[in-house]
């Protein structure tokens, strides 16, 4: 399939950093490579064919020359669309959104516009660790509700009181979650708190990130590698 | 090697809140985990405990979030705590599900479920109840359902066995009497004058041992403040009693409802400087309000044991108590005077007590050493972990029931013969349906439903998705070879 269950990436650039991700994403193998691009392929396609719909129910009242645009960009642009409008495949589409009230048609279309643009197929969250720096959670992928760029944290040394592995009621289930508590702050930092990995790949990541921030490097590394 | 099992106790009364059935699942846990048991406790979450807790020893505790409906009890919504006990007894590899408290709803709900996961279920019963009234009615059905398909029932007494024999029509061959007890070492009878005047909260004296012909004596009372434990009686004797004896006060340790009748009776008698009440005090604290009486008074209406007795008589209280329930099996008759429940009775009953010790006719400073002999913890979990030898059949059906019952012929057609009870769903169906003529169509209907949603949540839920706990270091007993793993 595109996606697969949680799993774990250890990458050590040199002795003091540590870059911990657990991702949704498959190894990417050329049959993998060709679905997901046929995917976005599919997706960019949707997208303009929901923009088509919504140009031609709401925009092709007014008339071409009676527009006062001088721009000759946009109204090489508006000419274009109006004779594809015009088009079979227009008029079809016409004809078939005509009975769609507009408040309905509006209300499909906007947020199924807002997925296609914006949602991303697989999840990924890092936590990276530099030694005396300090260490930085990010989350992408899913639907980023609010902001577009992935959302981080960084957390200085200093400010680390300590990392640890908890459990928690959540839904119907207790889970195990790596936190990191903050000095001088009332709520923990929960890491990957999107994907909640399993036991064993919260094990592994919480000693990786204690042996990579508190223990001497004495060449004795921690990370158990792929979970 | 004796076996070892993963217990979970499961309660609505957990800590925070302070109570007999609280201490006991705390003190009996801990003393199972000293045996090489492991052991978790689920309750629901109480203001300010939630989420997943440890304890000393690493007893694990499941604050389940839950709403709650009345003293502390859950609403009861019988299939909803399904995925979540499910998933914490296959995180837990729970064998054994020990289910304390018939006021509980969450106890009876999860017997329910882990018979129907095929776990071994002990249900034990702190209280009595009665058998008229319309609320008590709907409990016993509610019990008689549970209990239907329990694998043993453990009773604090003899007298709570036959209460619960009676109320859940069970087999008394299958309910045992394992009584409370108290933790000697935190309730010694006072050593040293200072000590009292430490945690004394007024400015009296302390107590005088051997009592003077004119010295005062103090009776004290811990309860909470309910009409099942005999305020009102209480309110009634206070004045009559301290006007029988002019050198008595009173102390009286608890909150309740019953408390503004008390402060009414305080006031309107004028009695403020020889009863003093204290409200609500912690269990810690109830030692150092025991030491400075000389008779401990419990007007209880029902109790099914009554742990506080034996705590005041640790304490080397004389104790006057209602002979009511379970009290009468709980203490030597050398330590107690009894009365009937009534309001004449109790008050010529203190009069003998207050007389005896007048007379320096009872030895209460033996009291202590005495109820160390008698009641321990230890012995409660050696008896509790012979029931989960015999439900899970690692003693024989003739050493755990007794020889007599071993005859196939006397037991029933739906028990296995290992004398286990069967958990093949239509074993259970006929356990259920002898529950009444609609109650036992509706219980099986439960019993079904609970069922398919279990075989729905094996496939949702499937075991291999659930984290393993790993397990806290388990001691090792004495008696034992090797180290107690399973």
């Amino acid at each position: 399939m595109l996606t697969t269950t949680a799993h774990l990436y250890i990458r050590r650039p040199s002795p003091t950093t540590a870059e911990f991700t657990v991702t949704t994403r498959p190894a990417l193998t050329l049959p993998l490579r060709l679905a997901l691009l046929s995917l976005s392929i599919l997706r960019l396609t949707l997208f303009f064919v929901i923009l088509f719909t919504l140009y031609t129910r709401f925009l092709t009242t007014s008339s071409l020359h009676s527009s006062p645009e001088t721009n000759p960009l946009l109204l090489a642009l508006a000419s274009h669309l109006h004779t594809l409008h015009l088009s079979p495949a227009g008029q079809a589409l016409t004809r078939l959104v005509a009975p769609i009230p507009a408040w309905l048609l509006a209300g499909i279309s906007i947020p199924l516009l807002c997925f296609t643009v914006a949602w991303e197929l697989h999840t990924s969250e890092s936590l990276l660790v530099l030694r005396g720096l300090g260490i930085q959670t990010s989350t992408t992928g899913g639907f980023p509700w609010g902001s577009w760029r992935p959302a981080t944290r960084f957390i200085p040394t200093e400010k680390i009181r300590d990392v640890l592995i908890n459990e928690a009621f959540r839904g119907f289930e207790v889970r195990y979650y790596l936190v990191v508590v903050v000095e001088g702050e009332e709520d923990v930092v929960v890491v990957f708190p999107k994907l909640l990995p399993r036991r064993k790949i919260v094990e592994a990541v919480w000693r990786g990130v204690r042996g990579c921030l508190y223990e001497a490097n004495d060449g004795m590394w921690y990370g158990v590698g792929k979970g | 090697m004796a076996p070892t099992y993963n217990i979970a106790m499961v309660s609505d009364f957990f800590f925070p809140q302070p109570g007999g059935v609280e201490s006991h699942i705390y003190q009996l846990s801990t003393k199972l985990m000293d045996r090489g048991h492991k052991v978790i406790i689920i309750t629901h979450a109480y203001d300010g405990r939630t989420g997943v807790r440890y304890l000393t020893n690493g007893l694990k505790v499941y604050h389940v979030p839950y709403f709650v409906i009345y003293r502390s009890t859950t609403f009861p919504t019988v299939f909803s705590f399904f995925p979540m006990f499910r998933n914490i007894v296959l995180r837990e590899r729970i064998d054994i599900v020990h289910g304390h408290a018939s006021l509980s709803n969450l106890c009876h709900e999860a017997i329910l479920h882990a018979r129907t996961m095929g776990l071994r279920t002990v249900f034990t019963d702190h209280s009595l109840f009665g058998f008229a009234d319309a609320a008590s009615i709907l409990t016993n059905k509610l019990l008689k359902f549970s209990l239907s398909d329990v694998d043993h029932v453990i009773c604090v007494s003899h007298t709570c066995k036959e209460n619960t024999v009676l109320r859940a029509s069970l087999d008394p061959l299958m309910v045992s009497v394992i009584p409370n007890a108290v933790v000697a070492e935190n309730f010694k009878p006072y050593s040293n004058p200072a000590e009292v005047a430490r945690h004394s909260f007024g400015q009296d004296p302390p107590p005088a041992r051997p009592l003077g012909p004119h010295d005062t004596i103090t009776i004290v009372v811990i309860s909470r403040l309910f009409y099942n434990k005999g305020t009102d009686l209480l309110t009634a004797a206070i004045p009559r009693i301290l006007e029988n004896h002019p050198n008595t006060r009173f102390i009286i340790a608890g909150s309740g409802p019953k408390a503004i009748d008390l402060e009414q009776m305080v006031e309107q008698n004028v009695l403020q400087d020889r009863v003093e009440m204290l409200g609500s005090i912690r269990h810690e604290e109830v030692r150092d309000v025991m030491i400075r009486g000389h008779v401990y008074l419990h007007p209880s209406l029902t109790e099914a044991f009554g742990t506080v007795i034996v705590e005041a008589a640790s304490c080397g209280l004389y104790v006057v108590c209602t002979q009511v329930g379970g009290i009468p099996e709980v203490l030597p008759s050398h330590m107690t005077v009894f009365a009937k429940p009534e309001e004449d009775d109790l008050v010529a009953a203190t009069g003998k007590a207050i007389a005896a010790l007048r007379a320096n006719k009872v030895r209460t400073e033996l009291f202590h050493e005495q109820v160390k002999s008698m009641y321990s913890w230890t012995n409660v979990a050696i008896r509790t972990e012979r029931v989960y030898n015999g439900i899970s059949g690692a003693i024989s059906e003739a050493e755990f029931y007794g020889y007599d019952a071993s005859n196939p012929a006397s037991w029933s057609a739906t028990r296995g013969r290992s004398g286990v009870q069967s958990f093949a769903l239509i074993d259970r169906l006929k356990r259920y349906y002898g529950c009444g003529i609609w109650a036992g169509k509706l219980f099986c209907l439960c019993v079904i439903i609970d069922y398919l949603i279990f075989l729905f949540l094996e496939i949702w839920w499937p075991r291999g998705k659930i984290d393993i706990c790993p397990d806290w270091p388990r001691k090792t007993v004495d008696e034992r070879r090797e180290p107690g793993v399973r």
